[in-house]
């Protein structure tokens, strides 16, 4: 047991989980105006309960909602921020002189531009409703077990919320949204702490596009987030940590995560990222956060090596299920995995988690909930026998 | 119109330097001979439609007599005023490149369809299709050359013109379908 009442080797969620086929029904419903935000919170109450149960019969040690609420990761905030509007790209290219860098965007997602959804700044931005206490809140009367609350990182938030030819009208730029954002989000995550959330995780996933897709300024698609970049890493990657950091530093009484991965929105690779978190470590270092919630359960996720100068530093949810899989991993694989991760990381530090949500859209689940489940049961197993290893 | 700027010789409007450096670029790109292109049509309401290439867009409509709202040209009017432009392209290009002043230049079209009423449905059976069975193309052009000069132009500017060739020549169409729930 370590210090905070938990297991050695605790096991977690990254956030979504996929959404019975009445919460979808439901979803459409809300989408298109025919049920109000509370009767359609109704719905969804069942829903997470249900995401509740197979996590905690998976043996899973931190809970979330299964994001049950949201249509994806990012985009929920359009109910919950004054100023925000879901712009189909049809729209928001009706308007922008850049029409060409959408349109290669729709070209890389082999979709139209009335299927694809921009969360975008139309005007100034402020709470409209809590980002998630309402969320935890829920939660909290229905579970024992430590919460997590996964919210979309500030960086995310500034690249894709703010379009050119749209936002600038009260946006100059994309730094002066991200002024609003850290102030919406640090009062979030203070309100949630004190509210008794054990965990809040920041999703950046974007930070691969950085590295990985240096130099490209025109927009890319990353988990459906359509961001424009400086196209210079360095830049970008300061201007990140510069975010997180002042949502952050001196909120103590909580753990704070920061999750990136390199997509999993898709079942195929090839429109996925891929390569090392090397180039992003000494990022992810100066960042004050606790965990780092990152993908290794495949190759594409490189070496855990890339801690080899930084050990013991921080945390590691380490990624040990691949959400897009049918196959269900072996307990040997994880505790391969955590073996490899002991050679940077101490005992206490590694909590185990899938690499990623899995239904980061609601729409287009990378499993059904009977295998999502399996994979968080071998999680659970394969921890207890490491746990047992210890003892 | 020739004028001299500086070192800038300017033909017809074209600055001939310039262009001769444009062309010797993309010819030192064995690739760019596919000259790859894309456009996005997005219908709009009815027979209205938003065309996009590049960071330009265009309406598509039908005429009042076929009930569109007629405020942009129908899909077929676009073909023949691409074959107009592109034919005067071609020739000014042409033109240019010899060194010959152009006054004035217009093309004008006239073209008939084999069949459009299979396109409308007026006519179930297979008699026929919609596509053109005629153009004819003029040319007027005041210019600063002798005739014989100017129609070697015109047989060459319509041999490479490239929508000369998408009308008289048979591409590969590769159809396909998404459904989106």
């Amino acid at each position: 047991m370590t210090g905070n009442g938990l297991p050695l080797y605790p096991v977690t969620v990254v956030g979504s989980w996929p959404r019975p086929a009445y919460l979808l029904e439901a979803l459409r419903k809300r989408q298109a105006g025919q049920l109000t935000f509370e009767e359609f919170n109704a719905v969804a109450d069942r829903a997470v309960l249900e995401a509740v149960r197979y996590q905690e019969d998976a043996g899973v040690d931190i809970v979330s909602d299964g994001e049950q609420r949201r249509d994806n990761f990012y985009s929920f905030v359009v109910e919950k921020l004054e100023g925000v509007k879901l712009m189909s790209l049809a729209d928001i290219m009706d308007v922008v002189e850049d029409k060409a860098s959408f349109d290669k965007i729709l070209r890389q997602a082999d979709a139209p531009a009335f299927a694809i959804h921009n969360t975008t700044a139309v005007g100034k931005i402020s709470p409209k409703r809590p980002l998630a206490l309402d969320e935890y809140q829920f939660l909290r009367k229905h579970t024992r077990k430590p919460i997590k609350i996964p919210l979309p990182g500030p960086y995310l938030l500034a690249r894709s919320m703010w379009v050119k030819g749209i936002s600038d009208s009260v946006y100059p730029t994309q730094e002066s949204l991200a002024v609003d954002l850290v102030e919406i989000l640090r009062n979030e995550l203070i309100a949630l702490r004190d509210a008794g959330c054990e965990f809040v995780q920041f999703d950046e996933p974007v930070l691969t596009d950085v590295v990985f897709n240096a130099g490209v300024k025109e927009r890319t698609f990353m988990c459906a987030s359509m961001s424009a970049s400086s196209g210079d890493p360095t830049k970008e990657l300061l201007f990140a940590t510069r975010l997180i950091n002042s949502i952050t530093e001196g909120v103590d009484g909580v753990k704070t995560g920061i999750h990136v991965c390199r997509g999993n929105w898709s079942r195929k690779d090839e429109v996925l990222l891929k390569g090392s978190y090397a180039p992003l470590v000494p990022t992810l270092m100066g960042m004050a956060i606790d965990q780092l919630v990152l993908e290794y359960a495949t190759p594409r996720a490189g070496e855990l090596a890339a801690f080899e100068h930084y050990p013991q530093k921080k945390e590691i949810g380490l990624g040990v299920a691949n959400p897009r899989s049918d196959e269900v991993e072996t307990t040997d694989f994880v505790v391969g995995k955590v073996k490899e991760a002991l050679q940077y990381f101490a005992p206490g530090q590694i909590y185990l988690n899938p690499d990623c949500g899995f239904g980061t859209f609601a729409e287009r689940p990378m499993n059904p909930a009977e295998i999502a489940a399996k994979k968080l049961r071998v999680i659970a197993e394969a921890a207890q026998q490491l746990r047992k290893s210890v003892n | 119109m020739s004028v001299s700027e500086q070192d800038h010789t300017v033909i017809n409007g074209v600055d001939v330097d310039a262009f001769q450096a444009a062309l010797e670029a993309v010819g030192s790109q064995p690739a760019a001979k596919h000259a790859p292109k894309a456009s996005r049509v997005r219908w709009m309401n009815g027979l209205q439609f938003k065309a996009m290439v590049r960071n330009h867009t265009f309406i598509v409509d039908e005429p009042a007599h076929l009930t569109g709202e007629d405020t942009s040209p129908n899909s077929v009017e676009y073909v023949l005023g691409a074959y107009g432009a592109c034919l005067a392209t071609g020739f000014v290009m042409n033109a240019t490149k010899q060194g010959i002043k152009i006054r004035n230049l217009e093309v004008a079209l006239e073209s008939t369809q084999n069949n459009v009423f299979t396109f409308l449905g007026l006519n179930p059976s297979t008699d026929g299709h919609p596509g053109f069975e005629e153009i004819i193309a003029k040319l007027f052009v005041q210019a600063d050359a002798d005739e014989a000069t100017l129609h070697k132009i015109w047989e060459h500017t319509i041999t490479t013109s490239p929508v000369h060739n998408i009308l008289t020549r048979i591409a590969t169409i590769k159809p396909e379908v998404d459904i989106i729930p």
